[in-house]
């Protein structure tokens, strides 16, 4: 069933997202071409052209990002707290895999979005031999990291990644908490959704900032490792595990409100 | 022939006397077979349980009557039908009559003027 | 065992009852009305045996169980607003409804579809609004439910309309299946109905057959709706 789902919400969101990378790419390539020929140019003509196109192109990479933001937060707007969710919580499914399918292609959505923005930057400035420059730019950084810092730089960038994975998921489930406390109530659901979004914005921070002004730095420093590699280690999986325990509670704020108190209009 | 319903009987009672009708004026010929439960409903516009009972008092009147495994058919049994008929008759001339009795005729008026009504018909 | 119970169900918003200790229960192959004036609680009963909303007290059990995951398979519900997705086609539905629930039965929906002459391939806000409400009743229409519930199935669309959607149910029917359907057009569907329920104000206030309030009353169910509900 789960699978199910998230068919039919690609489908439902390809269709938006789809078009928007093509745009993207078709801004990167008309970028690429005014920084090499337009703004090269003599006409101030084509200069004009050119600056243009690269205009769009910045823009086209901001409205991708925020369109993918839009979208996920209007799917489950729309989709389960609209109209159409009379046929989406009618379906032989529960609660729990309707949200994860839209976790599951949000975070998807989130990915591909920034892979790509990363392509289309490669785009506008890739030239012959550009790729291994890449390359070993970054095999040199992370080289100075292990040299210097004495740790994994590769299992740094993972961890990166997975701290940038588990962010977007969580940002995901804190919208949908937030809407699903809103639309809760009888009337003004979209008020009380932006409202329980800060209030939820709020406590979390206040918890994080209490986290670490609360805890006691000399214990912090005993239970971190004294060995370099193994407290940026510790720190990155702390952040990711914090996070992800967030990410929890919005899930069963979620999930609770919408079994028990689900009141479509 | 179109099914009609009045507001102040039961519809399995009208389902009844349209059936009883529909055999009486050949539609559903003695001897045939009847068209399934649900093809009645639907050409009826009824609900289908409705018109299983009305089949049911048809049944068990003994102008249907149910094959095990082919269906239900009609009677074959002609003077059960012609009974019916001249039963039909019997109600309908008597409603006829009521509203004539109304309308200040007497019988030999009557006779004259049905006489007249049937030459013209012809 | 009845495919449908419900017992002291009760729904507050706020301090408004909606439904006041509403119990029935409905057997296997019967074609049930649901009849009430606007904002006698009809809609609100039916979204409570969707799992919709959720009760203040009572229960619903749909074959014996919650409204859930399980119920979801054996209930074909009908809305009382379109609530298609505007960018989809005929056709996507189609392919929609055939993933989520295996008793839809995909060539009696075609058949629908172009019997009503509804393109497949355009989507549905290209459509106009009787349209969309038809393509959403075949698609309910179409799964082989052991339930269907009906929340003003003929409300909005023409009477040539009606009376498909009427033969549609009838020629639907099923022994083991039942259909509940919320009107207040009591006249176009006496005919096609087993029992039904007067509700008003959240109560049920009556609970009988059509022929039995025929035979009893002398009057038709819209006759005695009228009486009933008199203003």
């Amino acid at each position: 069933m789960l699978r199910k789902l998230m068919k039919h919400e690609f489908r439902a969101t390809g269709r938006v997202m789809g078009p928007l990378f093509g745009l993207l790419l078709i801004a990167a390539i008309a970028a690429r071409f005014s920084v090499g020929v337009l703004l090269e140019s003599s006409a101030r003509f084509l200069n004009l052209l050119g600056g243009l196109f690269t205009t769009a192109f910045v823009i086209a990479i901001v409205g991708v990002c925020v369109m993918s933001l839009v979208l996920m937060i209007n799917r489950f707007r729309t989709n389960l707290l609209g109209d159409e969710g009379y046929i989406m919580f009618t379906l032989p499914a529960s609660v729990h895999q309707q949200i994860w399918s839209k976790l599951i292609v949000s975070a998807v959505w989130f990915i591909a979005t920034g892979l790509a923005v990363v392509a289309a930057g490669f785009i506008l400035v890739a030239q012959q031999g550009f790729w291994l420059e890449i390359r070993r730019g970054f095999a040199e950084i992370f080289r100075h990291l292990t040299a210097y810092y004495a740790f994994n730089g590769t299992a740094f960038l993972f961890e990166l990644l997975a701290l940038i994975f588990v962010g977007c998921c969580v940002l995901c489930l804190e919208f949908y908490a937030a809407m699903a406390i809103g639309h809760s109530f009888a009337n003004h659901k979209v008020l009380y959704s932006v409202l329980s979004f800060l209030g939820l914005q709020f406590v979390m921070q206040l918890l994080s900032g209490g986290i670490l002004v609360g805890t006691n730095y000399d214990i912090l420093v005993v239970a971190l490792p004294s060995d370099g590699v193994l407290a940026m280690h510790s720190v990155m999986l702390t952040m990711i595990v914090s996070t992800a325990v967030f990410g929890a509670v919005y899930y069963v704020i979620t999930t609770m409100l919408l079994k028990k108190r689900l009141n479509l209009e | 022939m179109q099914w009609q319903f009045s507001n102040d009987a039961p519809i399995y009672a009208q389902l009844i006397r349209g059936i009883q009708i529909r055999i009486v004026a050949g539609i559903f010929p003695t001897g045939e077979r009847l068209p399934s439960v649900r093809d009645l409903a639907a050409e009826a516009g009824v609900n289908p349980n409705t018109m299983q009972r009305a089949l049911s008092e048809l049944e068990r009147e003994g102008l249907l009557y149910s094959a095990r495994t082919t269906g239900r058919y009609v009677t074959d049994d002609v003077k059960l039908v012609n009974s019916l008929k001249r039963r039909l008759a019997e109600g309908r001339i008597g409603a006829f009559l009521q509203d004539m009795r109304e309308l200040g005729f007497e019988s030999e008026e009557l006779l004259d003027i049905l006489r007249q009504e049937l030459e013209k018909e012809e | 065992m009845a495919i449908l119970e419900c017992k002291d169900l009760s729904k507050r918003f706020g301090s408004v009852d909606a439904l006041t200790d509403v119990s029935f229960a409905v057997e296997p192959g019967r074609i049930v009305g649901l009849l009430g004036p606007n904002g006698s609680g009809k809609t609100t009963l039916i979204k409570l045996v969707n799992g919709l909303l959720t009760p203040t007290s009572g229960q619903v059990l749909i074959d014996g169980e919650a409204p859930g995951k399980r119920s979801h398979s054996l209930v074909s519900y009908l809305p009382d607003r379109n609530c298609l997705p505007q960018w989809m086609t005929a056709g996507q539905l189609l392919d929609f409804y055939r993933d989520f629930y295996p008793d839809f039965r995909e060539d009696a929906a075609r058949e629908m579809l172009s019997r009503l002459e509804i393109p497949e391939k355009r989507r549905m806000k290209q459509l106009s609004k009787g349209t969309r409400e038809k393509v959403q009743l075949i698609l309910v229409m179409s799964r082989a439910a052991r339930l269907y519930l009906l929340d003003e199935p003929i409300g909005g669309v023409d009477p040539a309309t009606r009376d498909y959607i009427l033969q549609t149910i009838i020629g639907n029917y099923n022994p083991e299946a039942s259909v509940i359907l919320s009107t207040h057009l009591i006249a176009d569907v006496e005919k096609v109905l087993d029992d039904v329920l007067f509700i008003h104000q959240g109560h049920i206030m009556l609970r009988t057959s059509v022929d039995q309030i025929r035979e009893e009353k002398g009057m038709s169910v819209d006759q005695l709706f009228r009486e009933v509900f008199k203003c």
